[in-house]
Protein backbone atom coordinates (compact mmCIF):
# COMPACT_ATOMS: atom_id res chain seq x y z
CA UNK A 1 0.00 0.00 0.00
CA UNK A 2 1.50 3.92 -1.02
CA UNK A 3 0.58 6.59 0.49
CA UNK A 4 -0.29 8.54 -2.64
CA UNK A 5 -3.19 9.55 -2.56
CA UNK A 6 -7.05 9.56 -0.73
CA UNK A 7 -9.70 8.45 -2.86
CA UNK A 8 -13.76 8.70 -1.67
CA UNK A 9 -15.94 6.04 -2.65
CA UNK A 10 -18.86 7.93 -2.90
CA UNK A 11 -21.48 5.57 -2.30
CA UNK A 12 -20.09 3.97 0.81
CA UNK A 13 -20.51 7.84 2.33
CA UNK A 14 -23.03 8.32 4.96
CA UNK A 15 -22.27 12.31 5.98
CA UNK A 16 -21.28 10.76 9.29
CA UNK A 17 -18.53 13.74 9.84
CA UNK A 18 -16.31 11.68 11.47
CA UNK A 19 -13.28 12.39 9.21
CA UNK A 20 -13.95 16.27 8.91
CA UNK A 21 -13.73 16.09 12.29
CA UNK A 22 -10.65 14.07 12.86
CA UNK A 23 -9.16 15.48 9.90
CA UNK A 24 -5.44 17.76 11.88
CA UNK A 25 -5.35 19.66 9.04
CA UNK A 26 -8.67 20.75 8.38
CA UNK A 27 -8.67 20.14 4.98
CA UNK A 28 -11.72 17.82 4.35
CA UNK A 29 -14.73 19.76 4.07
CA UNK A 30 -18.24 18.14 3.62
CA UNK A 31 -21.72 19.48 2.96
CA UNK A 32 -24.80 17.16 3.39
CA UNK A 33 -28.39 17.69 4.24
CA UNK A 34 -31.31 14.62 5.39
CA UNK A 35 -34.07 13.36 3.92
CA UNK A 36 -37.04 11.51 5.17
CA UNK A 37 -36.98 8.09 3.69
CA UNK A 38 -40.06 5.88 4.29
CA UNK A 39 -39.70 2.34 4.27
CA UNK A 40 -42.43 -0.08 3.66
CA UNK A 41 -44.09 -1.24 6.44
CA UNK A 42 -42.31 1.45 8.75
CA UNK A 43 -44.78 3.61 11.02
CA UNK A 44 -42.26 6.40 10.57
CA UNK A 45 -40.14 8.32 8.13
CA UNK A 46 -36.54 7.90 8.27
CA UNK A 47 -33.89 10.33 8.28
CA UNK A 48 -31.52 9.72 5.86
CA UNK A 49 -28.18 11.65 5.26
CA UNK A 50 -27.18 12.74 1.61
CA UNK A 51 -23.68 13.98 0.92
CA UNK A 52 -24.23 16.90 -1.24
CA UNK A 53 -20.45 17.53 -1.20
CA UNK A 54 -16.91 16.80 -0.15
CA UNK A 55 -13.99 18.02 -0.69
CA UNK A 56 -10.37 17.44 0.29
CA UNK A 57 -7.48 20.40 0.31
CA UNK A 58 -4.70 18.54 -1.42
CA UNK A 59 -2.49 21.44 -0.58
CA UNK A 60 -3.01 20.93 3.48
CA UNK A 61 -3.36 17.07 3.44
CA UNK A 62 -0.30 15.75 5.57
CA UNK A 63 -1.18 12.12 4.37
CA UNK A 64 -1.77 10.70 8.06
CA UNK A 65 -4.61 8.52 7.01
CA UNK A 66 -6.65 9.43 10.28
CA UNK A 67 -9.63 9.88 7.80
CA UNK A 68 -9.31 6.35 6.28
CA UNK A 69 -8.73 5.07 9.59
CA UNK A 70 -11.46 6.36 11.56
CA UNK A 71 -14.12 5.79 8.25
CA UNK A 72 -16.76 3.39 9.93
CA UNK A 73 -17.82 2.51 6.31
CA UNK A 74 -14.62 2.24 4.72
CA UNK A 75 -15.90 4.90 2.28
CA UNK A 76 -11.73 6.34 2.01
CA UNK A 77 -9.41 4.47 1.00
CA UNK A 78 -5.68 5.00 -0.07
CA UNK A 79 -5.39 4.77 -3.71
CA UNK A 80 -1.94 3.82 -4.89
CA UNK A 81 -1.97 4.52 -9.03
CA UNK A 82 -2.57 7.94 -8.42
CA UNK A 83 -0.55 11.37 -7.32
CA UNK A 84 -1.53 14.98 -7.63
CA UNK A 85 0.78 17.34 -9.21
CA UNK A 86 -1.53 21.08 -10.35
CA UNK A 87 0.38 23.52 -12.00
CA UNK A 88 -2.27 25.69 -9.74
CA UNK A 89 -2.64 25.42 -6.22
CA UNK A 90 -6.51 26.34 -6.60
CA UNK A 91 -6.91 22.50 -8.73
CA UNK A 92 -5.57 21.13 -5.64
CA UNK A 93 -9.00 21.03 -3.86
CA UNK A 94 -10.67 18.20 -4.81
CA UNK A 95 -14.10 17.24 -5.15
CA UNK A 96 -16.67 14.40 -5.27
CA UNK A 97 -15.93 13.39 -8.96
CA UNK A 98 -11.78 14.45 -8.76
CA UNK A 99 -11.83 11.89 -5.42
CA UNK A 100 -13.00 8.82 -7.18
CA UNK A 101 -10.99 5.70 -7.50
CA UNK A 102 -9.06 5.48 -10.42
CA UNK A 103 -10.48 1.93 -10.53
CA UNK A 104 -7.24 -0.09 -11.19
CA UNK A 105 -7.47 -1.38 -7.63
CA UNK B 1 20.81 -5.14 33.62
CA UNK B 2 17.83 -4.15 36.51
CA UNK B 3 17.18 -0.13 36.90
CA UNK B 4 15.34 1.48 39.22
CA UNK B 5 13.68 4.47 39.31
CA UNK B 6 13.20 7.53 41.59
CA UNK B 7 10.49 10.06 41.30
CA UNK B 8 10.99 13.22 43.63
CA UNK B 9 8.92 16.64 43.98
CA UNK B 10 10.77 19.38 45.61
CA UNK B 11 10.10 23.00 46.25
CA UNK B 12 11.78 25.34 43.54
CA UNK B 13 13.66 26.50 46.82
CA UNK B 14 15.38 23.28 47.38
CA UNK B 15 15.63 22.61 43.26
CA UNK B 16 19.67 23.67 43.43
CA UNK B 17 20.65 21.89 46.36
CA UNK B 18 18.88 18.32 45.24
CA UNK B 19 20.76 18.24 42.50
CA UNK B 20 24.04 19.11 44.17
CA UNK B 21 23.57 16.30 46.40
CA UNK B 22 22.44 13.93 44.09
CA UNK B 23 25.47 14.68 41.40
CA UNK B 24 27.41 14.22 44.61
CA UNK B 25 25.89 10.72 45.58
CA UNK B 26 27.39 9.45 42.15
CA UNK B 27 24.25 10.36 39.72
CA UNK B 28 26.50 12.36 37.55
CA UNK B 29 24.77 11.41 33.96
CA UNK B 30 22.41 14.22 33.38
CA UNK B 31 20.00 12.96 30.64
CA UNK B 32 17.13 15.89 30.02
CA UNK B 33 15.45 18.61 31.38
CA UNK B 34 12.49 20.03 30.35
CA UNK B 35 9.04 21.56 31.08
CA UNK B 36 5.78 19.83 31.31
CA UNK B 37 2.55 22.40 31.64
CA UNK B 38 -0.08 20.32 33.57
CA UNK B 39 -3.06 23.34 33.14
CA UNK B 40 -3.98 24.35 36.21
CA UNK B 41 -1.99 22.04 38.08
CA UNK B 42 -3.24 22.40 41.91
CA UNK B 43 -5.42 25.86 40.59
CA UNK B 44 -2.28 27.20 40.07
CA UNK B 45 -0.78 28.54 36.36
CA UNK B 46 2.38 26.82 37.46
CA UNK B 47 4.39 24.61 34.80
CA UNK B 48 6.53 21.65 35.67
CA UNK B 49 10.32 21.47 35.14
CA UNK B 50 11.74 18.06 34.93
CA UNK B 51 15.23 17.09 35.43
CA UNK B 52 16.44 13.16 34.78
CA UNK B 53 19.74 12.33 36.43
CA UNK B 54 21.80 8.96 36.49
CA UNK B 55 24.30 6.93 37.65
CA UNK B 56 26.96 6.86 34.97
CA UNK B 57 26.49 3.16 34.36
CA UNK B 58 22.74 4.01 34.01
CA UNK B 59 21.41 1.46 36.79
CA UNK B 60 19.94 4.10 38.79
CA UNK B 61 17.48 6.91 37.96
CA UNK B 62 16.40 9.86 39.30
CA UNK B 63 13.38 12.24 38.07
CA UNK B 64 13.60 15.35 40.01
CA UNK B 65 10.47 17.75 39.29
CA UNK B 66 9.72 21.22 40.89
CA UNK B 67 6.16 22.91 39.99
CA UNK B 68 7.39 27.00 38.79
CA UNK B 69 5.55 30.11 38.80
CA UNK B 70 8.02 31.79 36.28
CA UNK B 71 11.53 31.63 37.51
CA UNK B 72 14.36 28.79 38.39
CA UNK B 73 17.20 29.50 39.54
CA UNK B 74 19.97 27.99 37.18
CA UNK B 75 21.67 24.72 37.42
CA UNK B 76 24.96 25.69 34.52
CA UNK B 77 27.11 26.05 37.28
CA UNK B 78 26.62 22.49 38.57
CA UNK B 79 25.92 20.72 35.27
CA UNK B 80 27.11 23.18 31.96
CA UNK B 81 25.10 20.65 29.85
CA UNK B 82 22.08 22.19 31.00
CA UNK B 83 22.56 25.02 29.64
CA UNK B 84 20.80 23.84 25.94
CA UNK B 85 17.97 22.56 27.76
CA UNK B 86 17.60 25.46 29.96
CA UNK B 87 17.45 27.87 27.15
CA UNK B 88 14.89 25.08 25.57
CA UNK B 89 12.47 25.21 28.23
CA UNK B 90 12.91 28.80 28.52
CA UNK B 91 11.73 29.55 25.78
CA UNK B 92 8.99 27.09 24.72
CA UNK B 93 7.59 27.03 28.10
CA UNK B 94 8.46 30.82 29.42
CA UNK B 95 10.25 29.96 32.85
CA UNK B 96 13.09 32.02 33.51
CA UNK B 97 16.27 30.47 34.68
CA UNK B 98 17.68 32.73 36.98
CA UNK B 99 21.68 33.11 36.97
CA UNK B 100 21.77 30.80 32.80
CA UNK B 101 21.78 32.26 29.62
CA UNK B 102 18.96 34.02 28.13
CA UNK B 103 19.93 33.50 24.81
CA UNK B 104 16.99 31.75 22.90
CA UNK B 105 18.41 28.26 21.46
CA UNK B 106 15.86 27.53 18.39
CA UNK B 107 13.79 30.84 18.32
CA UNK B 108 14.03 34.31 17.31
CA UNK B 109 13.65 36.73 20.11
CA UNK B 110 10.26 38.53 20.92
CA UNK B 111 7.99 35.98 18.68
CA UNK B 112 5.43 35.99 21.28
CA UNK B 113 4.23 33.66 23.76
CA UNK B 114 5.76 30.46 24.70
CA UNK B 115 4.61 28.27 21.99
CA UNK B 116 4.55 24.57 24.02
CA UNK B 117 2.26 26.36 26.86
CA UNK B 118 -1.47 25.26 26.66
CA UNK B 119 -2.56 28.67 27.42
CA UNK B 120 -0.68 29.73 24.26
CA UNK B 121 -3.40 30.51 21.28
CA UNK B 122 -2.66 29.82 18.11
CA UNK B 123 -5.21 32.63 16.53
CA UNK B 124 -5.17 30.35 13.19
CA UNK B 125 -7.28 28.04 15.30
CA UNK B 126 -10.06 30.49 15.86
CA UNK B 127 -10.14 32.45 13.23
CA UNK B 128 -10.16 29.35 10.68
CA UNK B 129 -13.73 28.06 10.99
CA UNK B 130 -13.69 24.42 11.43
CA UNK B 131 -15.16 22.32 8.84
CA UNK B 132 -16.11 20.09 11.85
CA UNK B 133 -18.69 22.29 12.65
CA UNK B 134 -20.71 21.61 10.57
CA UNK B 135 -24.03 19.81 11.09
CA UNK B 136 -25.49 16.69 8.61
CA UNK B 137 -28.81 17.51 9.96
CA UNK B 138 -31.37 20.25 9.01
CA UNK B 139 -32.99 22.15 11.10
CA UNK B 140 -37.46 21.81 10.68
CA UNK B 141 -39.46 24.78 11.77
CA UNK B 142 -36.74 25.90 14.47
CA UNK B 143 -36.39 22.53 16.00
CA UNK B 144 -33.38 20.76 15.27
CA UNK B 145 -33.60 17.41 14.05
CA UNK B 146 -31.68 14.14 15.05
CA UNK B 147 -28.84 14.21 17.23
CA UNK B 148 -27.00 17.49 16.69
CA UNK B 149 -27.07 18.79 19.66
CA UNK B 150 -25.41 15.84 21.14
CA UNK B 151 -22.72 16.38 18.90
CA UNK B 152 -19.25 18.03 20.01
CA UNK B 153 -18.90 21.19 18.55
CA UNK B 154 -15.52 22.31 19.26
CA UNK B 155 -12.37 21.31 17.43
CA UNK B 156 -10.16 18.81 18.97
CA UNK B 157 -7.20 20.58 20.99
CA UNK B 158 -9.00 23.51 21.53
CA UNK B 159 -10.24 24.81 25.01
CA UNK B 160 -13.93 24.81 26.25
CA UNK B 161 -13.11 28.38 27.20
CA UNK B 162 -11.71 29.50 24.12
CA UNK B 163 -13.29 32.73 22.36
CA UNK B 164 -15.43 32.53 19.50
CA UNK B 165 -15.48 34.64 16.43
CA UNK C 1 22.94 22.00 -10.64
CA UNK C 2 22.43 18.50 -11.67
CA UNK C 3 20.52 17.32 -14.75
CA UNK C 4 18.23 14.44 -14.55
CA UNK C 5 17.06 12.67 -17.04
CA UNK C 6 13.83 10.18 -17.33
CA UNK C 7 14.93 6.56 -17.34
CA UNK C 8 12.46 5.47 -19.75
CA UNK C 9 12.57 8.76 -21.49
CA UNK C 10 16.12 10.31 -21.65
CA UNK C 11 15.07 12.84 -24.36
CA UNK C 12 13.02 14.29 -21.08
CA UNK C 13 15.34 16.38 -18.60
CA UNK C 14 15.82 18.88 -16.22
CA UNK C 15 18.15 20.85 -14.19
CA UNK C 16 17.40 20.27 -10.97
CA UNK C 17 18.27 22.71 -7.53
CA UNK C 18 17.55 21.86 -3.94
CA UNK C 19 16.33 24.19 -1.47
CA UNK C 20 17.01 21.73 1.50
CA UNK C 21 14.71 22.93 4.49
CA UNK C 22 13.05 19.90 6.01
CA UNK C 23 12.37 16.34 5.75
CA UNK C 24 10.58 16.52 2.23
CA UNK C 25 14.61 16.82 1.24
CA UNK C 26 14.79 13.71 2.19
CA UNK C 27 11.87 12.51 0.45
CA UNK C 28 13.34 14.60 -2.55
CA UNK C 29 16.81 12.43 -2.46
CA UNK C 30 14.61 9.36 -2.34
CA UNK C 31 12.78 10.50 -5.47
CA UNK C 32 16.22 11.49 -7.56
CA UNK C 33 17.68 7.89 -6.52
CA UNK C 34 14.48 6.08 -7.05
CA UNK C 35 15.65 4.61 -10.22
CA UNK C 36 13.82 6.52 -12.36
CA UNK C 37 16.17 9.14 -12.86
CA UNK C 38 19.08 8.77 -14.35
CA UNK C 39 21.71 11.24 -14.02
CA UNK C 40 23.44 12.76 -17.41
CA UNK C 41 26.24 14.91 -17.76
CA UNK C 42 26.18 16.97 -20.62
CA UNK C 43 22.88 18.12 -23.28
CA UNK C 44 19.12 18.27 -23.16
CA UNK C 45 17.58 20.93 -23.19
CA UNK C 46 14.95 20.51 -20.41
CA UNK C 47 13.93 23.24 -18.22
CA UNK C 48 15.59 23.97 -15.18
CA UNK C 49 13.79 23.52 -11.89
CA UNK C 50 14.22 24.44 -8.23
CA UNK C 51 12.54 22.18 -6.12
CA UNK C 52 11.69 23.88 -2.94
CA UNK C 53 11.23 20.94 -0.46
CA UNK C 54 10.19 21.44 2.97
CA UNK C 55 8.52 24.27 5.35
CA UNK C 56 9.21 27.38 5.12
CA UNK C 57 9.20 29.49 7.94
CA UNK C 58 9.09 33.63 7.69
CA UNK C 59 12.12 33.63 8.47
CA UNK C 60 13.68 31.67 5.99
CA UNK C 61 11.63 33.30 3.32
CA UNK C 62 14.36 36.32 1.90
CA UNK C 63 17.02 33.50 1.99
CA UNK C 64 14.71 31.39 -0.21
CA UNK C 65 14.10 34.17 -2.15
CA UNK C 66 17.79 34.64 -3.02
CA UNK C 67 18.32 31.35 -3.97
CA UNK C 68 15.49 31.43 -6.54
CA UNK C 69 16.81 34.90 -7.67
CA UNK C 70 20.47 33.36 -8.29
CA UNK C 71 19.30 31.40 -10.66
CA UNK C 72 17.30 33.35 -13.29
CA UNK C 73 14.77 31.55 -16.01
CA UNK C 74 14.47 28.38 -13.32
CA UNK C 75 11.00 27.24 -12.74
CA UNK C 76 9.73 26.79 -8.78
CA UNK C 77 8.36 23.63 -7.73
CA UNK C 78 6.62 23.34 -4.44
CA UNK C 79 7.22 19.87 -3.22
CA UNK C 80 4.77 18.84 -0.26
CA UNK C 81 2.10 20.15 1.78
CA UNK C 82 4.96 22.94 4.05
CA UNK C 83 6.18 24.35 0.40
CA UNK C 84 2.34 24.37 -0.72
CA UNK C 85 0.67 26.27 2.28
CA UNK C 86 2.03 25.40 5.18
CA UNK C 87 0.54 21.75 5.25
CA UNK C 88 0.86 20.57 8.68
CA UNK C 89 2.12 23.89 10.25
CA UNK C 90 -0.73 25.75 8.84
CA UNK C 91 -2.22 26.79 12.83
CA UNK C 92 1.41 27.41 13.48
CA UNK C 93 2.45 31.34 13.33
CA UNK C 94 6.40 31.30 12.58
CA UNK C 95 5.61 29.24 9.54
CA UNK C 96 4.53 30.78 5.99
CA UNK C 97 1.66 29.55 4.50
CA UNK C 98 2.84 29.00 1.12
CA UNK C 99 5.73 29.79 -1.06
CA UNK C 100 3.32 30.98 -3.97
CA UNK C 101 2.57 34.64 -1.75
CA UNK C 102 5.94 35.03 -2.71
CA UNK C 103 7.12 33.71 -5.74
CA UNK C 104 5.53 31.95 -8.88
CA UNK C 105 4.90 28.39 -8.82
CA UNK C 106 5.38 26.37 -11.92
CA UNK C 107 4.08 22.71 -10.20
CA UNK C 108 2.75 21.89 -7.22
CA UNK C 109 3.31 18.42 -5.57
CA UNK C 110 0.80 17.10 -3.05
CA UNK C 111 1.86 14.82 -0.19
CA UNK C 112 3.10 14.78 2.90
CA UNK C 113 5.82 13.13 1.87
CA UNK C 114 4.75 12.99 -1.91
CA UNK C 115 5.93 9.80 -3.23
CA UNK C 116 8.85 9.49 -5.75
CA UNK C 117 5.81 9.19 -8.54
CA UNK C 118 4.26 12.07 -8.22
CA UNK C 119 7.94 13.81 -8.30
CA UNK C 120 8.58 11.93 -11.39
CA UNK C 121 5.40 13.17 -12.93
CA UNK C 122 6.02 16.83 -12.03
CA UNK C 123 9.05 16.64 -14.07
CA UNK C 124 7.10 14.94 -16.84
CA UNK C 125 4.38 17.35 -16.67
CA UNK C 126 6.89 20.68 -16.92
CA UNK C 127 9.24 19.24 -19.56
CA UNK C 128 5.32 18.93 -21.85
CA UNK C 129 4.47 22.22 -20.49
CA UNK C 130 7.86 23.48 -21.75
CA UNK C 131 7.26 21.92 -25.37
CA UNK C 132 3.88 22.84 -25.81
Amino acid sequence: MKHSFIALIEDKCTSCMLCVRECPAWCIHLDSHTVDVTEEGARRPKKVNVLDSFEIDYSLCMYCGVCIDVCPFDALAWDEHRALVTTNREDMLLGIEELGPSGSS
Amino acid sequence: MPRSFTWEKVEPADWRSTIEELREKGFTFFDFLTGVDRENMDGKQACEVVAHLATKDLSDSHFISTQVLGELPSITDLIPAAQWHERECAEMFGIQFTGGSAKPLLRHENLGRPPLRKSTVLAARVLTPWPGGAEPEIKEDGRKVGNASRRRQRPPGVPENWRQP
Amino acid sequence: MTRYALTSDPSVSVEVVSASLACCTLELQAALNSGALIQVSEGGTGPSVIVIAGTVTDALVPSVLELIDSYPGTKVMSFGACATSGGPYWDSPPVSKGIDQFVEVAAYVAGCPPRPDAFIQAIQELSLNRAS
